[in-house]
Parts: structure tokens; sequence; C-alpha cells
């Protein structure tokens, strides 16, 4: 009977919406492997582009950064965890080469592979310490080490040279400044790209993919059997490693370290907020990022001189990003060519969205069966 | 070492232990009100010095009058800080984020400091400066007797405030449990902003305290965050209590081991505290339920 069927209970009949599937359009791809391609070019033409030795300095400064920010991406980008003392690495890393250099007498290049590996098992013991605690704390750990390691290079003056800073011998005496700039600059493009690679490696392996649950729920992903602890102590240890690497490589590049600049927060935060500003879960976002903010940064250094106003300018950008682009510049702009409003990472309806779709779907499935029952039984 | 001497140090050491257990109170406010962790905190310290000294030098008053406009200036930031900064961030990231977001505004501070006061050391010329009382043998100088006078003075005024006024009740529900607060009719994004301005407020006491015998410099503020946030771990995240009782336990063994290790390395004993509390105690040594998660 019609009216038996229009009482049918309604709320039981769940109509599943399926997350629409992430779509590749196969021009996107082309469009990546182009703009690939163009940055590659760029990157690597710049030494030949460059108009004086100035900008070509400046240039290896920006991939330093990249390198850097790249770096603090294994622990920041795949797992969450957000650490403001990258720079103890960054700065361990430099002083750990020129120490080597400087006391066992090694070649320059072995040094910095020696340095970077002492750096990463350092990280160890300072990784399980600031993992056993999550979020804020974690944060203030990872400052706290920072300063530690100004207070202990700083004051360690017979080793270090303190304030005085500490001269690094160079691994090519004999070669002039531009040319110096030339190789160094090389150099840190391989290293960007080991970097590069080893993120993307991992970004689509099993391994990632368990570092990314951490991220987006630990209870959940630690009750579904992920090794949180060690995945995390992992990640950690690598981002050590490619930060301690590029701080090496800076020493060989600059030869004369300073623990104020080696071990400031600042060098810590422009790492965070290049990666943020780029994206973290993107591979190329830090890469983004530090181009921008360090050619930002040049450029107040070059116009403003010595007075403070590059700190108002961090501060104000990363307040920015911070409050109204937490997801960095590519997925923004990424969303203005696909228009594809989900874009949270878990999922993409909520709980509460879902059971609104439902009782929409589920009107909509019930009002031609109601004005069929009207409509003298068609359906029977 | 004389007996003198280790009395002397241990009196330093407490009050120097007040200075730090006002500041670590307010930080603690911040923390248990919204789980925000304020980075900036020891940079409005140095900005509160600043204005102390911009005040006494513009017109020769007793910086300590400089309160009577720096602690409702600081009230009132600190509730649109809250209102305006860190209520827009979007609570599952909110102590990330929020982080982030007080690193930067201690940023701003700092390079505006500099930008306006330069980055020489600034001291005030106060006239009982060099002065100190003896105490059996001690030489205890005044201005750092007066400085904890006022951070215990303050103190105690928040032990009072939150302890028996209706606002101070409402305050600690809401740092307690946000929906049954909500739930009894307390306006809790209202009173999280007092709260916010009310640890403000404890900023520019103590950096008023603070300007009477330091030099101080923009870039100061980073040689107090370290401390400050040890002092909170090490006393468990949100305990009010537990941030005093650390602070004043740091404060005297930063200065007693100064005496062996001089001024530099006793600052280590800060953050030996902090690694020796999240290796053995993560949830810190007073911490209550708040420490639990963070």
């Amino acid at each position: 009977m019609p009216s038996v069927s229009s009482r049918e209970p309604i709320a039981t009949e769940t109509v599943v919406i399926a997350p629409p599937a992430p779509r590749r359009r196969p021009a996107a791809k082309w469009v990546t492997i182009a703009l690939l391609i163009v940055g590659a070019v760029l990157v690597l033409s710049f030494p030949t582009i460059a108009p004086n030795p100035y900008i070509l300095s400046a240039g290896v400064v920006i991939l330093n950064y990249a390198v850097l920010s790249t770096g603090w991406n294994f622990m920041g980008g795949f797992t969450g965890y957000i650490s403001l003392g990258h720079a103890a690495y960054f700065g361990l890393g430099a002083y750990g080469t020129a120490l080597l250099i400087k006391y066992l007498a090694l070649p320059g290049f072995v040094a910095w592979i020696v340095a970077a590996i002492l750096v990463a098992v350092i990280a160890i013991p300072i990784g399980i310490a600031a993992l056993r605690v999550r979020g804020a704390s974690f944060v203030i750990v990872s400052i706290a080490f920072v300063l530690i390691m100004l207070l202990v290079f700083q004051s360690w003056r017979d080793v270090t040279g303190g304030s005085e800073g500490l001269n690094v011998p160079r691994p090519f005496p004999d070669m002039l400044r531009p040319e110096h700039h030339r190789v160094f600059y090389y150099l840190f493009v391989a290293l960007l790209v080991f970097a590069l690679v080893v993120w993307w490696i991992i970004d689509r392996s099993k391994f990632g993919t368990a570092l990314k649950s951490i991220r987006e729920d630990e209870d959940k992903a630690q009750s579904l059997g992920v090794p949180t602890t060690r995945y995390k102590l992992i990640a950690y240890i690598l981002s050590a490693l490619f930060v301690s690497l590029g701080g090496g490589l800076y020493a060989l590049w600059f030869g004369d370290l300073d623990p104020i600049f080696q071990f400031s927060i600042l060098i810590g935060s422009y790492m965070v907020l290049m990666a943020l500003l780029g994206g973290v879960r993107n591979l190329f976002g830090p890469l983004l990022g530090a181009v921008v903010v360090g050619v930002a940064l040049e450029y107040f250094k070059l116009e403003f001189g010595d007075t403070q106003f590059h700190l108002i300018a961090t501060g104000i950008l990363l307040g920015v990003v911070v409050l109204f682009m937490p997801d960095g510049i590519i997925p923004a702009v990424k969303g203005l060519f696909t228009r594809s409003s989900n874009a949270a990472s878990i999922r993409e309806v909520t709980a509460g969205e879902l059971l609104e779709q439902n009782a929409v779907r589920s009107a909509a499935q019930e009002s031609p069966r109601r004005t069929n029952a009207s409509g003298e039984e068609t359906t029977s | 070492m004389s007996g003198a001497l280790l009395l002397q140090s241990l009196i330093l050491g407490i009050l120097l232990g007040g200075l730090y257990a006002l500041l670590a109170a307010g930080l603690t406010l911040y923390f248990g009100i919204m789980r925000v962790v304020m980075i900036a905190h020891s940079a409005f310290l140095i900005l509160a010095a600043y204005l102390a000294w911009w005040f006494n030098q513009q017109t020769g008053i007793d910086p300590l009058v400089s309160l009577i406009v720096t602690v409702p200036l600081f009230f009132v930031t600190g509730v649109l800080m809250q209102r305006l900064l860190v209520s827009r961030l979007k609570p599952l990231t909110l102590t990330m984020m929020s982080v982030l977001l007080t690193f930067a505004v201690a940023l701003v501070i700092e390079g505006t400091l500099g930008f306006l006061f330069t980055g020489t050391q600034r001291r005030i010329p106060l006239p009982y400066a060099s002065e100190s009382l003896n105490f059996f043998g001690a030489q205890v100088p005044v201005v750092k007797l007066i400085a904890f006078g006022l951070a215990a003075l303050a103190l105690a005024g928040l032990f009072v405030l939150l302890k028996y006024t209706r606002f101070g009740q409402a305050l600690r529900a809401t740092i307690q449990h946000p929906e049954a607060a909500r739930l009894v009719g307390i306006n809790t994004d209202r009173v999280a902003g007092y709260g916010f301005g009310l640890g403000l407020a404890t900023a520019a006491i103590g950096g008023t305290a603070l300007s009477l015998d330091a030099t101080i410099y923009p870039s100061l503020h980073w040689h107090w965050i370290g401390p400050l946030m040890a002092i909170i771990v090490v006393g468990g995240l949100g305990s009010i209590p537990g941030a005093a009782i650390a602070a004043l336990v740091l404060g005297i063994a930063q200065s007693l081991l100064q005496l062996p290790l001089g001024p530099t390395w006793a600052q280590t004993v800060f953050y030996v505290a902090l690694f020796a509390t999240l290796m053995f105690r993560p949830q810190g040594f007073f911490g209550g339920r708040l420490a639990q998660r963070f």
C-alpha cells in the first residue's frame, strides 16, 4: 500500500558518499614536468646568468637555505613536529666540520661527511628526549637545545674560539673567489637534489605513509600498529643529518664561523618559515619558500643594512603565513587551478556534512516516490 | 668559600627566583587557558623594561611609576592579542601554530625595539642603584629587593584574584574544563581574553622590575625565554604553584652554581633540568592533569 511505503523509515537508509577520488588530469602532469625542466634549467644556468660574484654568492646562500629547509621538512613536513631549533644541527654540522679539519687535519670533504655522521649520532639521544613529549614541549625542547649549544660554543673558548669565531681552512686554497662560489653553487645544488630525492622516495614509501599518519593522528596511528616512536626518531635523525650536511658545506664555503650566527634561533625560524610558506606537504615547498624568503632577506640586508628591519619583516611574514595560509603557497596556487574545494588531508567530508548530505539524498530519493504514491500506484 | 658569600648567593637566588616565578606564572596562565605557548612573553618583558627606561629618560621620574601606564596597556594588548590573533588559529593545530605565531610577535617586538632604540645597551641611572643592605654579612642590593617585592606582591595579587574572586573562579573553571564552564554560563571566550591580559600584565610588572637593575638590549629576551620555558616544563605545564616552586628552586640553583662555574655555565642548569625532566618525568614535577599530554 502506498501509505505504508511512504511511512518507511528513511533515516536508516544511509547513503555512503565516497570522497571523490583524487583525479589527476593529464595536463597537470605535463605542467608539472614543464615547470620542473624550466626550474632545473634556471637553477643550473644561474651561475652563468649571474651578473657579479655578489649575486652568485646570494644564490649560494639561498640554496643553503633550501637545503636546510628541505632537511627540516623531513621532520616538520612528515610528522608535523615543528622544531624551531634545527639551527643547532646547522651549527653543529658547521663547527663539527671545522673542528675536524682543525684538530684531526682531515681533508675538507671527508671532515664534512664525518661531521654529519657524528651529528646524526648526537641527534639520537636528543631525539629520544625531545620525542618523549608532543606539541608544545617538543618546541620548547628544540629551542632550549639551540640556546644550550650557543652557550656551550660561546663559552668553550679554547676549542671553539668562542665569540672570536673560528676560521675554516678552504678546501680549494688556490681558487679565486668567483670560481669558489661557482663550485660551491653546484655542490649545494647536488646536495639539494640528493635531499629532494630522498624526501621524494620517503614520501612515496610505506614508511612515509606511516610518518604522515603520525602527523594526522598520532594516537590512531599507534593503535593501528605504526611504531611511532621509532619512526619519529628516524625522521628526526634524517632531518638532523641533512641540516648538518647543509651546515658543514656552509662552513667549507664561507670559511668563518661565529656561534651567534651558527646557533641563532633566527636560522631555525627561517627554516620553519620557508617550509610553511612553500607548503610542508610538497616536495618543492621548502625550496620555493627558501627562494622567496632568501631573496627577501638579501634584499632587506642590502637596502636596510644593519637595522633590525629584517626581523620585523620576518615576523610579519611568519604571522601572516601562520594565520592565513598554514598550508603554504603551493596548495593555495594549486587550489586556484584545480578548484578542488576539499583540501583537507584526513577526510574530505566531516561527519556532520555527511549526515547532512545523507539527509538531502534520502529526501531526494523519497520525494519522487511520494509523487508516485500520489499519482496512483505506478510503482506497485 | 665563605659562609657570607654562600648566604649572599642564596638570598640573591631567592630574589631572582621570585622574578622567575612571576613570569612563569604568566606563561602558565596562557598555557592553562588556551594551550598556548607564548614565546613572546619575554619579548613583552623586555618591551616593558624599555618602556620603563624610556619613561625614566623622558621624565626623570622613578621607573616604577611607569607601571601605572604599562600594566593597563599590556592588559589591553593581551586581550586584543587573544581575541584578534590567537583565537583565529584552528583548534586542531593550536599549540604548534601558537608557538609560531607568538614567535612572530616576539620577532616583531625585537625588531621594533632595535629599530626605535638601536641595539645599544641601556641602563636606568637610579640614585639608589648602588645601595645595598647588610644582612648577616651578605650584601643584598636594594634594587633586587625592590624587584623581588614587586614580583611577590604581583604574585600574591594574582593568587588572591584567582582564588577568591568570581572572575578567578570563572578563569579556573575555564582552565579546568572549558566545555563544562560554558555549560554553567561562563563566557569562556571573554574569560580567556582577560586571562591573556593578566598574563601579559605580569610581563609588564616583571619587565619594570627587571629594568631596575639590568642592562637591557633588544635581543635580551632570548636569554629569558629559555629559562622560563624550562621552568614551566619542569614545574609541569599548566600548574601555577608548580611553576613557582620550580622557579624558586632553579633560581637558587643557578645563583649557587655561579660561585664555582661562573655565570655562563650556571645558566645550563635550566637546560639540564629540562632534559632530565623529559627523560624521567615528562609531565613535570608538579604537573596536574593538563601536563599529561604535552
